[in-house]
């Protein structure tokens, strides 16, 4: 059996859209109707009067389609019908990539010089020349052989963690390295600006999402996508954080949406006795030494206007020779990217075997069908019950992700020195401590060194219990001495102002912090306990929250 | 519909009573002597497969070990019919049947119903709680009849909660029963131990209208003066002998443990957990309730 998905042409996927938007918009009310369409056209033409003028030709379309809903809101129902099933045609031509195989192939044959060329080209005619390759240096790690077994039988939904712009196409050459069948995922409209990102993610199923559009309507047929495209087969790549992770932590939550769109297929699946209707999810987890937009993501996360700026547009992944800066003095290092795919799980969150069943805690398989079927084995809708197992699903893939961070010497260095530096402004609290000035921000070097030995020892603690994997350390004499130097090594190739540098007027007595950049490294280590650890003392400073 | 009581004591009775009232057919699951009046298989495996819905009607400290015997799976719903915490982890024991199986379908049920008063077809009610709605109400069908009315609600914590601290604000209105001290004393402990409750339930997120239902002030009025709650004996023995009930401090203990994580203040089940472990003297610990720092309610 071919581990790639099964084509589906527009038309058909229209067809399916618009079928199942029928099904949703018959037992509605006539007011329920017209308040989902006036929830559209109010909500985009209040980001058209927000949009720079001229309009593109695109963009001026879409205004059209929308103003003719709003004239659709003064007639009957079955105008306001025609206005919902018009938008939900548009939306999904939109929002669909004919995946073809043969383009995929394509594609990642070409796969590794076309990512080498991405991240460090600055237009598409430039992807054609480039003599370095950053993506030898990508470790992969997990259980791939299972996964790929898994693939044949099951459709599969790769959860990873997000920190990056560069997740997606690190991860579709991880996927690729890996030998794993290709997945499709939705991919910002924004990440379209940039040309050379357009022309490689539109050939490796990116389908397009435009964050820009907030109403329900759109949000509903991005839902009905993906269970159409999970029924169909397709293995789908979804970001369950929603956005990049701002302070730079492993997410602690995650939007349950999408997630439920798996629920939603497997239970169609099996309600229309599809061959192949059993879904699997794959937690993955994505460490970086460096992170390409941390400047920006930090600021946004302490100026806590994540929210109001979910889709940054004008970071470092705007600037293209920022990311060619960025493949050219980390990618090529060793370990600079490690994805880690963890242990397959069914869509409650249980263990699976090789052949894909669940498992029960002592081991033994269970029949998962029995979570959403009666005992005549007939599926039963129960839209609460399903939100409940979304709900258990998303907690079982943040432990999933927890369980397998993998701490680098840029986190371990940056958690200890940033503790240290909360010890030694105890009476400052997380934000006066990130607006220390320059000779206000060292802290002798021993100090550093004895709290990295100690969370070392912690993380080691940590990682037998199961609650993280272990560090990836650079070697070296002294382990606390080579994590720091690597640390400092790696923090002083990219960032305008590294997170640790060793200070040039103390010698080597002590170094020079960085609080924001150095608190978002620090963040990786969140959510363990291991700040104690770090600090050397059982108190805790004011206010700390971070 | 065929019922699942795992537990052949007199609650388990109770339960298995109310099931046949409501039309339904119940099956104990026991361990030992078999129960008389009911089909029962000791076996409690092949009753998790044969039924739907298992309701656990075992003391606290025997839910894991009874979980495990049946591990229930995807397909059941088990509702946890008995009060507290588990004693030796502090877990609820909602949590026991997730960590100790795969089921995910739980709930919890109870209310002012006593095994007797039960058994002798009394009227009385009770709450299934679940976040589930079909557990809670498939838990309704089950039990609700003319002698017993089964609301439903999808507060499961507030009604874990609001059954783990009436068990044990019993045994303050059993030991004031026994030391004498008046009825006073019950309306004391009825308000300001369902005060610390709802604070604690506020804490982890219960709704506050459970406390003041069937879960909180119902069951724990009808505790007061009843020598068959367990609570209410144990205070009342305490009172009379001011020796010790290792198994209830361990329950309070859990209690003020919990608490304690969520920074919320329980004095008097703090007391109560130091005298049912025998390390504060009845009449001492009221003293000492009594001369706290006058406060607005």
């Amino acid at each position: 059996m071919s581990l790639a998905p099964p084509r589906a042409s527009t038309a058909e996927v229209t067809d399916s859209m618009l079928r199942r938007t029928a099904d949703r918009v018959a037992p509605q009310s006539d007011g329920k109707l017209r308040d989902l369409l006036a929830d559209c056209v109010y909500q985009e033409r209040k980001r058209f009067a927000a949009m720079k003028r001229p309009f593109s030709d695109p963009d001026q379309a879409e205004q059209q389609s929308v103003e003719r809903a709003a004239r659709a809101l003064r007639g009957n129902r079955n105008d306001v019908e025609d206005a919902i099933f018009s938008l939900v045609r548009r939306y999904t031509h939109e929002v669909h990539n004919e995946f073809s195989d043969r383009t995929y192939g394509f594609a990642t044959r070409l796969l590794p010089g076309m990512l080498t060329r991405l991240l460090t080209a600055t237009g598409p005619m430039e992807l054609l020349s480039g003599d370095f390759d950053p993506t030898a240096r990508l470790r992969i790690e997990g259980p791939i052989e299972r996964i790929h077994q898994l693939a044949r039988n099951h459709t599969l939904v790769l959860a990873p963690t997000h920190l990056s712009n560069l997740d997606s196409p690190l991860l579709g050459f991880g996927i690729y390295k890996a030998g794993l069948p290709p997945f499709i995922y939705g991919a910002g409209l924004n990440l379209f600006s940039n040309p050379a990102m357009a022309f490689f993610m539109s050939r490796l199923g990116a389908y397009t999402v435009d964050r820009r559009k907030k109403h329900k309507l759109y949000k509903t047929v991005l839902k009905d996508y993906s269970v159409d495209a999970i029924g169909r087969g397709r293995h789908s790549l979804f970001f369950p954080g929603g956005t990049r992770s701002r302070s730079g932590e492993v997410e602690p939550s995650v939007k349950k949406g999408l997630l439920g769109t798996a629920i939603a297929a497997w239970q169609e699946g099996l309600r229309h006795e599809r061959p192949r209707p059993e879904v699997l999810v794959v937690p993955c987890t994505l460490s970086y030494a460096l992170v390409l937009e941390a400047d920006t993501l930090i600021e946004d996360a302490l100026k806590d206007s994540g929210k109001s700026r979910f889709i940054i547009t004008d970071d470092e992944f705007s600037e293209p020779r920022t990311i060619a800066r960025f493949a050219r003095r980390v990618l090529d290092l060793d370990a600079s990217v490690l994805v880690r795919f963890g242990q397959p799980l069914d869509l409650l969150g249980n263990p699976v075997d090789d052949e894909g069943r669940s498992l029960d805690v002592d081991g033994t398989a269970i029949d998962r069908r029995e979570y959403v079927c009666d005992r005549q084995g007939k599926v039963v809708a129960d839209p609460q019950r399903d939100r409940i197992y979304t709900q258990r699903l998303a907690d079982r893939i943040v432990q999933a992700w927890h369980s397998d961070n993998v701490p680098l010497s840029t986190h371990i260095a940056a958690f200890a020195a940033w503790h240290q530096l909360r010890e030694a402004r105890r009476e400052l609290d997380t934000w006066q401590v990130v607006f220390l000035r320059d000779n206000e921000r060292l802290v002798p070097r021993k100090k550093v060194l004895a709290a990295i030995d100690r969370l070392l020892a912690a993380i080691d603690e940590a990682a037998q219990a199961g609650r993280i994997s272990p560090a990836l350390l650079p070697d070296g004499p002294s382990k606390a001495e080579a994590v720091l130097d690597h640390a400092i090594d790696r923090f002083s190739r990219f960032h305008r102002e590294p997170a640790i540098a060793d200070a040039r007027d103390q010698g080597a007595r002590a170094v020079s912090i960085s609080p924001r950049v150095c608190l978002y490294y620090a963040n990786r280590l969140e959510h363990y306990g291991f700040e104690q650890a770090a600090r050397g003392t059982t108190n805790t400073p004011k206010g700390s929250a971070s | 519909m065929i019922i699942g009581v795992i537990g052949s004591g007199p609650w388990g009775r109770a339960l298995a009573t109310l099931a046949a009232e409501a039309g339904n057919q119940p099956r104990i699951g026991y361990r030992g002597k078999p129960p008389r009046g009911f089909r029962g298989t000791p076996n409690l495996g092949a009753l998790s497969r044969e039924v739907e819905l298992m309701l656990v009607a075992v003391p606290p400290k025997e839910v894991r070990e009874c979980i495990r015997a049946a591990r229930p799976g995807p397909g059941n719903r088990v509702v946890i019919a008995c009060r507290g915490l588990e004693p030796r982890t502090g877990n609820w024991l909602s949590s026991v049947i997730t960590e100790e199986s795969r089921c995910v379908r739980v709930g919890a049920l109870t209310g002012p119903a006593l095994a007797a008063e039960v058994i002798a077809r009394r009227p009385s009610a009770m709450v299934a709680a679940s976040a589930f709605d079909e557990v809670a109400t498939m838990t309704q069908s089950a039990l609700h009849s003319p002698i017993c009315r089964v609301y439903t609600t999808s507060d499961l914590r507030g009604v874990e909660l609001a059954a783990a601290m009436v068990r044990v604000l019993a045994v303050a209105v059993g030991m004031a029963d026994g030391l004498q001290l008046g009825v006073g004393v019950h309306g004391v402990v009825v308000t300001r131990g369902l005060a610390e409750a709802r604070r604690l339930g506020k804490a982890l997120g219960a709704h506050d209208t459970t406390f003041a239902g069937l879960a909180g002030v119902g069951d724990l009025v009808a505790c007061g003066n009843h020598p068959e709650h367990p609570g209410y004996s144990v205070g009342q023995r305490l009172a009379r002998t001011q020796g010790a009930d290792p198994a209830m401090a361990a329950e309070a203990a859990a209690l003020v443990g919990l608490a304690e994580r969520h920074g919320v203040d329980l004095p008097l089940t703090r007391a109560i957990a130091a005298i049912a472990a025998g390390k504060l003297e009845p009449r001492l610990a009221i003293d000492m309730l009594m001369r706290r720092e006058a406060t607005a309610e």
